[in-house]
């Protein structure tokens, strides 16, 4: 019987993708007394954190806290950057906007930029909002450089994201998995044995006939969720939410020129993406079943991105499994939240589990009050990435088509409400805890598909609008110089590569 | 740009000023205020002692900080010191900042547990403070702004005259155009189909009429109380004082940059010593003693001559379940009463100002706004009570009825849960906003001894002797980098010393 | 498909240059199935080579992720800012060798030209004066320049000295928590293809086989694989560096260490002096057939500072290269790889370069040799880039105070050092040619140090007004003198972030650790 004060000396993650490899590499990296052990089992075409290789900016932070520097990515697998996604035709008669993962406009005093664009998209015609980010620009403009500190440039500082390719990507993981010490050890699932007294894991019955027996089970599973189904079903569904229930892959060779953004284009009966990672580019669709027949899906594709779609469509299940840690089993990744691809959140998910898993690693015991912790923070987490990705839907304006009438009259969630509500007022924007997404990603996305406040914020009164007017000219006439000496990101690439070797 | 909006601030108190000169200065073409107060009424001088938040409000005011304390007779605050808490005899500071650097993903407490728990001897927590350390050689100096630095680690406040600090409002407010109208409002008019306030009657039979007003009378609540009946949230059971006494003296001892708040039979004493003289004051339950039997425990308890008679105040903690009703925003104790235990009376009115100016209005109201304005202070108020009530609670001290009621009292359950998480592995509940952060609950855990079984897991990693090493290093770092400031009266007397009394 | 990829690699030999070939591995062939082995004898025991560094080094250590106070701490290190040359344009005379710059260019003109039209305007001090290094060790300080240090400080540039049997076991240490295998062991039969002649195992005495796909051969100087199985063969530089043994010997010292390596010349040979944390590592290089061995041990013994702490050790080699580094599938790093005198402290640094280069080119099992004809040609250049500089030393010189420095200054000399010297000596010109070692900094030193002085400057320099050059001149000198007084002492400097006599301390400014 194990009790308090006892720390945790063993684990199995079950999984053998990308998520279940980056839980044994941070557990063992983070935890140097635990004994991490790995049932490669694989995942299903539905773990989407396992199988898309495109991820926020968050992933650098992840990877640092591990142990894997850039360089150890370019240099072994190879990646490519990614500074934001392009979103098309989401609003009628409104451009292309670019959410981007660095500053929109500069903030004037205490005063958020978002709040004087408003302001001078009140007073008339004014540029869009993104073309005040010099990310966004950049990325629109397939250029890259890394950040460049300089206080003064309007580059000093922007997230961006990898896009690498998953086998290769999972094959690196494994490698340092096992570099760290973590064990592997073959096999399928053939039970899973419960304790009598408390109902938590006690080991999993192999094939073979081995016990693979641990103090904490964490299933990377993808949405099967082999290890929790045993001891737990509940699902809270949010398909009232996020309606797509189908996603259909395909890939095309890449590209010469990567581009620095990836798209999400709208088309009438769900949306597609299109990503160059650096061996291929992938292709995809989602759509709701019931509104779009698989062939004509497979059609949709074929004629609006030119690809084959290479596999059988997935179905997906969007929504979240209820506390996430239950007794000794922690969900990670697809297992725990499962959302479609829309802002490439299944990996970054996934990897915040993972930090929060090894961040709060309760006793053997696994006390309420330890787990309670983790399941609250999650939840918060996950709610607000639903409320997130639900924003593109609730906001689309797109009334010529079924589905997306559809999506935008669907019922909102208070949290996501109560945002909608005080931006649609004056442009503000409430925070919450765990927020995945900056206030500058909502109002990029807000305001790229056309929501504009009622009013202008009284908070920038103090700064008169002609100065802020000269700021923003200012700054799109130094984006505009800025921007078009930066090298094209296949050059960078050529660039850093070459200067790695030397 | 919609109509300004007509303020009516009742009550001229530090909140009244307060809100009238934020008003006044931040949004001075979005209304006009006009302040009701009366001389016969007098004020309740709360809080003579601050939180750092209240630097920024001053910066906003454009209050210079060197003539602000010469006028209020200000001194430097660091912290509070608790003297008899955790048991009698014991003391310890909840500084403002962190303890070590801060820097890292690891909090520092979780190094300083694993050695303590190795065996190791290391000091008490409040010596690797800068803040503590400081306060307890009673020196001073502005904290540096390079974050390499320890003297960037620690943050301070003021100790200052409240009833100095309204004049000087004041003067700012009616120079922006503030209007004040002396004397005692007798009817409160309504609109008879909305219910909105529309207008004050004066004693002297004056009509005074507004679209916003702002209830800063104080614990008679004017409006939001009187004329709204907003239920008042009564928190009494936890929070059992409803009594102080107030009594200046002389300073006899050296003029420290801290608060002092001493645990006494049946309550708490607070001292807080000014330029020119101390703060003295007896927060008790006038369950557990009589106002006699109070009064003269504080005069026989005070450093020095007293230089007032004793004055007495009379409360109850809580809130009321609303602060913004209507077209009635209360401020300050209209809205509700938490004791000066960890001096936020001042913070919370600022708080309140400062959401009102985030969510200004205009003449019509948004219940969107309103709701949000709720939805803030509610967590403000929630967080700090959970906050006061662990000083309370976590006590070893026993033999008088009040703190044998206070240590075996009920407990809210959010506040069990961030004591049963921090006793097993010394992890403190994380919040992005919120008044008191992490640092702040493990000074008074600690301090009153609530002392973790284990600690994180991630605080294995570097080798113990490294650790050892770099903990003594530290320490002598910490001391060397003090003993390098002046003391605090040096540092007062060449930066602001009082404005001679003619 | 065929899987071409090397799973088996074997290290033969486990001192310095066998560690460090362990360690670069197990942190860049960590790629779930590469196999490391070393396979090395206690019963052999190591030859500690060169207990100095160059700057170089840092770049391994951070390619390792190896935290730089741990690892001064655990091999007894010190800091080294440059060398002091003690006796070798002439005797009594000393000059500083520097790590790092000579001041700053002016309008796109060296330093080095505006200081010698100044030196024929007045008398100058030493050049070592604008270096930010040398004015440091002059003054016995040191301090780590953080990544955004400015200028002058950011100069200062540095190197290590330390045990090199610590350092091998500190590497052992970091190898072996990574997965490489070691086993104990005296190699006594070594199988080869008969037809390719590849290695294809070695046998140890007491029967094991440790077969391999890739060898390096870090035995030392007698080159088991390299030389003893492949018979490679060795090229011969004595003609040019005449010594050919050395003696070592530990001893005490008072005070702080100096934060630079002391070469001072004897009458057949030079004598080393290494400040340690714990000791002074001493030792006499010197030339056999101008000296006996006992003589050459009473004279390294009569110029300790103080007591000698073991007895001496002599060794004995022969100044060369192999001539291929890497033959077959079979990479020679260290003594194995060919041996230059540590007059400027470049041992380390070879071995190192030949990591590199190694990981850079790494092979498959079809040993494709272009890559190996590659390595071979930078690894040469690398040893003959080295060979000329030292050569410069014995034979830039006045001495005439015994048969050893007679024949040194009139020997011939390689054609490419020649040159060099001629276009230093018209006009202080120097180039640097692809990827030479040493940079204009230590030519310019060692130039003028040992009286090569040019007999003009480039007329760019006349450019530039004279009394505004030396101002400028006279500000920067100041401002290297100005910063080296506000640095910690060596000493002082080690105490407090990596002293052997404990772990370094973990940094809670970072919240990082090793």
């Amino acid at each position: 019987m194990t009790s308090r004060g006892e720390p945790m000396r063993s684990v199995v993650v079950a999984g053998g993708g990308i998520v279940g490899w980056s839980a044994a590499a941070a557990l063992r990296r983070r935890i140097p007394a635990l004994q991490v052990t790995v049932l490669p089992i694989p995942t299903g075409a539905d773990a989407l954190a396992d199988r898309i290789g495109v991820t926020l900016p968050s992933v650098l932070e992840f990877h640092d806290d591990i142990g894997i520097s850039e360089g150890d990515v370019l240099g072994r697998i190879g990646c490519t950057y990614r500074l934001g996604t392009s979103f098309e035709g989401w609003s009628d008669d409104l451009p292309d906007y670019v959410h981007a993962y660095g500053d929109y406009g500069r903030a004037l005093g205490t005063t958020s930029f978002h709040l004087h664009w408003i302001r001078a998209a009140h007073a008339g015609r004014v540029p869009p909002f993104d073309s005040y980010s010099a990310t966004a620009a950049m990325g629109r403009a397939a250029r890259f450089v890394h950040p460049r500190g300089e206080p003064d440039s309007p580059l000093a500082a922007f997230g961006y994201g990898l896009r690498v390719d998953p086998d290769r990507y999972r094959q690196m993981l494994r490698a340092y998995a096992l570099h760290l010490g973590v064990a592997e050890q073959a096999g399928t699932i053939a039970g899973i044995e419960l304790r009598g007294e408390d109902g938590f894991l006690a080991a999993l019955r192999l094939d073979d006939g081995t016990a693979l027996a641990a103090d904490l089970f964490v299933d990377c599973t993808g949405p099967a969720a082999r290890l929790r189904s045993a001891i737990d079903a509940r699902f809270d569904s949010w398909s009232d939410w996020l309606p797509c229930d189908r996603l259909l892959f395909a890939e095309a060779a890449a590209a010469a020129e990567p581009p620095s953004l990836d798209r999400a284009v709208a088309l009438p009966s769900g949306w597609r993406w299109e990503s160059a990672l650096p061996s291929a580019a992938a292709h995809g669709l989602a759509y709701v079943s019931a509104l779009l027949g698989d062939s004509k899906a497979a059609r949709v594709l074929q004629t609006s991105a030119a690809v084959e779609p290479a596999e059988a469509p997935v179905t997906i299940r969007q929504g979240r499994r209820p506390e996430p840690w239950l007794r000794n089993c922690v969900v990670i990744g697809d297992a725990a939240v499962a959302v479609e691809p829309l802002e490439w959140t299944n990996l970054h998910l996934a990897h915040s589990m993972i930090d929060r898993m090894v961040a709060k690693m309760p006793d053997r015991d696994g006390s309420a009050v330890e787990l309670w912790d983790y399941n609250r923070e999650s939840e918060a987490e996950a709610l607000r990435v639903r409320d997130f990705l639900q924003l593109h839907y609730a906001t689309a304006a797109r009334p010529k088509n079924d589905f997306w009438r559809a999506a935008a009259a669907a019922p909102l969630p208070d949290s996501l409400a109560h945002s909608l509500r005080l931006f649609r007022e004056r442009g503000r924007l409430p925070y919450y805890e765990e927020e995945t997404f900056t206030r500058g990603s909502w109002a990029a996305v807000l305001l790229g598909q056309g929501v504009m406040p009622r009013r202008t914020d009284p908070i920038i009164d103090i700064i008169p609008a002609e100065q802020a007017d000269r700021a923003m000219r200012d700054l799109r006439e130094r984006i505009s110089q800025t921007v078009p000496t930066l090298p094209s990101q296949a050059a960078y690439l050529r660039h850093i590569v070459a200067s790695a070797r030397r | 740009m919609g109509e300004r909006v007509n303020i009516v601030v009742v009550g001229g108190g530090t909140a009244g000023w307060m809100t009238a000169a934020a008003l006044v200065k931040l949004l001075p073409r979005r209304c006009s205020v006009h302040l009701v107060e009366s001389e016969a009424i007098g004020i309740v001088g709360v809080g003579e002692a601050t939180l750092p938040h209240i630097r920024s409000f001053n910066e906003r005011l454009g209050i210079a900080e060197a003539e602000f304390m010469s006028w209020t007779r200000a001194t430097f605050k660091l912290g509070i010191e608790f003297q008899g808490w955790g048991a009698e005899g014991e003391s310890y500071i909840h500084p403002f900042g962190t303890f070590g650097y801060g820097a890292g993903e690891i909090d520092f407490h979780q190094y300083w547990l694993r050695l303590r728990q190795a065996g190791v001897a290391v000091p008490d927590l409040e010596q690797f403070s800068m803040g503590a350390t400081i306060a307890r050689m009673n020196r001073f100096q502005l904290p540096a702004s390079d974050p390499s630095s320890l003297s960037s680690t620690y943050g301070y406040a003021y100790q200052f005259d409240a009833t100095l600090f309204a004049p000087y409002l004041r003067a700012i407010a009616e120079r922006l155009g503030a209007r004040r109208t002396e004397g005692r409002v007798v009817a409160v008019n309504r609109n008879a189909v909305s219910g909105d306030i529309e207008s004050l009657t004066m004693e002297s039979g004056e009509t005074i009429a507004g679209d916003l007003f702002v209830d800063c009378s104080g614990f008679i609540s004017l409006l939001i109380g009187k004329a709204f009946g907003e239920p008042f949230q009564d928190w009494s059971h936890w929070l059992p004082n409803d009594r102080a006494i107030a009594m200046p003296c002389r300073t006899e001892t050296a003029l420290s940059p801290y608060t002092g708040v001493i645990a006494m039979p049946a309550g708490w004493r607070w001292r807080i010593p000014l330029q020119h003289r101390t703060g003295n004051g007896y927060v008790y339950s006038s369950q557990y003693i009589g106002d006699d039997e109070a009064r003269e425990a504080l005069v026989a308890s005070v450093e020095g001559e007293p230089i007032a008679e004793p004055r007495i105040l009379r409360f109850r903690a809580g809130r009321r379940e609303r602060s913004w009703v209507r077209n009635c925003v209360a401020v300050g104790l209209a809205s509700g009463f938490l004791e000066p235990l960890e001096s936020t009376s001042i913070y919370l009115i600022q708080q309140a100002i400062t959401y009102l100016v985030e969510l200004f209005p205009e003449r019509e109201i948004v219940s969107s706004d309103r709701d949000e304005f709720n939805r803030l202070i509610d967590m403000e108020y929630d967080r700090i009570r959970d906050f006061l009530i662990l000083h309370y609670h976590a006590t070893r001290r026993s033999g008088t009825p009040f703190w044998d009621y206070v240590r075996t009292m009920p407990i809210p359950d959010s506040l069990a849960e961030k004591m049963e998480l921090f006793r097993r592995r010394g992890r403190v509940v994380k919040y992005r906003e919120g008044v008191f952060l992490d640092a702040s609950w493990v000074a008074v855990y600690l301090g009153q001894g609530v002392i973790p079984e284990g600690h994180d897991l991630r605080a294995d990693a570097p080798p113990i002797d490294s650790l050892a090493r770099g903990m003594e290093k530290l320490h002598a770092d910490i001391r060397q980098a003090a003993a390098r400031m002046p003391s605090h009266r040096e540092h007062l007397d060449a930066y602001c010393p009082m404005a001679k009394v003619a | 498909m065929t899987d071409h990829r090397i799973r088996e690699v074997v290290i033969v030999g486990g001192g310095t240059a066998g560690w460090m070939a362990a360690a670069a591995f197990a942190r860049f062939l960590n790629n779930g199935y590469t196999r490391t082995t070393l396979i090395e004898s206690e019963e052999i025991g190591t030859v500690g080579v060169g207990e100095a560094t160059i700057p170089p080094l840092i770049t391994f250590n951070r390619m390792l992720g190896i935290n730089e106070n741990d690892f001064v701490a655990a091999t007894q290190g010190t800091f080294k800012l440059g060398i002091e040359f003690v006796g070798w344009g002439g005797e009594g005379e000393r000059y500083f060798h520097p790590f790092g710059f000579h001041g700053h260019d002016l309008e796109g003109v060296h330093f080095h030209q505006l200081y010698l039209r100044e030196r024929k305007r007045r008398v100058m001090q030493d050049i070592s004066a604008w270096s930010m290094s040398g004015v440091a060790a002059q003054h016995g300080r040191f301090a780590r320049p953080g990544a955004e240090a400015r200028a002058p400080l950011s100069q200062l540039l540095y190197a290590f000295h330390f045990d090199a049997g610590l350092y091998a076991r500190y590497l052992r240490g970091y190898a072996e928590a990574r997965g490489v295998n070691r086993v104990e062991g005296k190699i006594v039969d070594v199988a080869q293809d008969p037809e390719s002649g590849f290695v294809r195992s070695v046998t140890l005495a007491d029967g094991r086989t440790v077969e391999g796909e890739l060898f390096i051969d870090c035995s030392g100087f007698r080159g088991l694989l390299i030389e003893q199985a492949l018979e490679t063969g060795y090229e011969d530089w004595t003609h040019w560096l005449p010594c050919d043994r050395a003696i070592a010997v530990p001893s005490t010292y008072p005070g702080e260490p100096d934060p630079f390596t002391r070469a001072t010349a004897r009458n057949a040979g030079w004598q080393w002096r290494i400040p340690l944390q714990h000791r002074m590592g001493n030792g006499h290089v010197y030339s056999s057939a101008h000296i006996s061995d006992d003589e050459a041990e009473r004279v390294l013994l009569a110029n300790l500072e103080g007591e000698p702490l073991a007895d001496p050790r002599r060794l004995s080699f022969t100044t060369g290269r192999r001539k291929l580094a890497w033959n077959a599938n079979v990479v020679s790093m260290g003594l194995s790889s060919g041996f230059v005198e540590p007059l400027e402290s470049t041992s380390i640094h070879i071995v190192q370069s030949g990591i590199a280069k190694l990981i850079a080119l790494f092979p498959d099992k079809k040993f494709n040799p272009i890559e190996r004809d590659e390595y071979n040609r930078q690894m040469q250049d690398l040893f003959e880039d080295v060979r000329d500089f030292i050569v410069l030393h014995y034979h830039a010189t006045r001495r005439d105070d015994s048969d050893f420095w007679r024949r040194c200054r009139t020997m011939s000399i390689p054609d490419k050092l020649a040159n060099k010297i001629e276009l230093f000596r018209a006009k202080g010109r120097l180039f640097r040619e692809g990827f030479e070692l040493f940079a204009t900094t230590s030519w310019v030193a060692v130039f003028l140090g040992q009286h090569i002085v040019p007999e003009d400057y480039e007329p760019a320099v006349d450019a530039l007004d004279e009394d505004r050059v030396a101002q400028a001149l006279e500000q920067m000198r100041q401002a290297y003198l100005d910063t080296a007084q506000r640095l910690p002492s060596h000493g002082e400097f080690i105490a407090n972030t990596c002293s052997a006599s404990g772990p370094a301390p973990f940094n809670f400014a970072t919240g990082t650790f090793a």
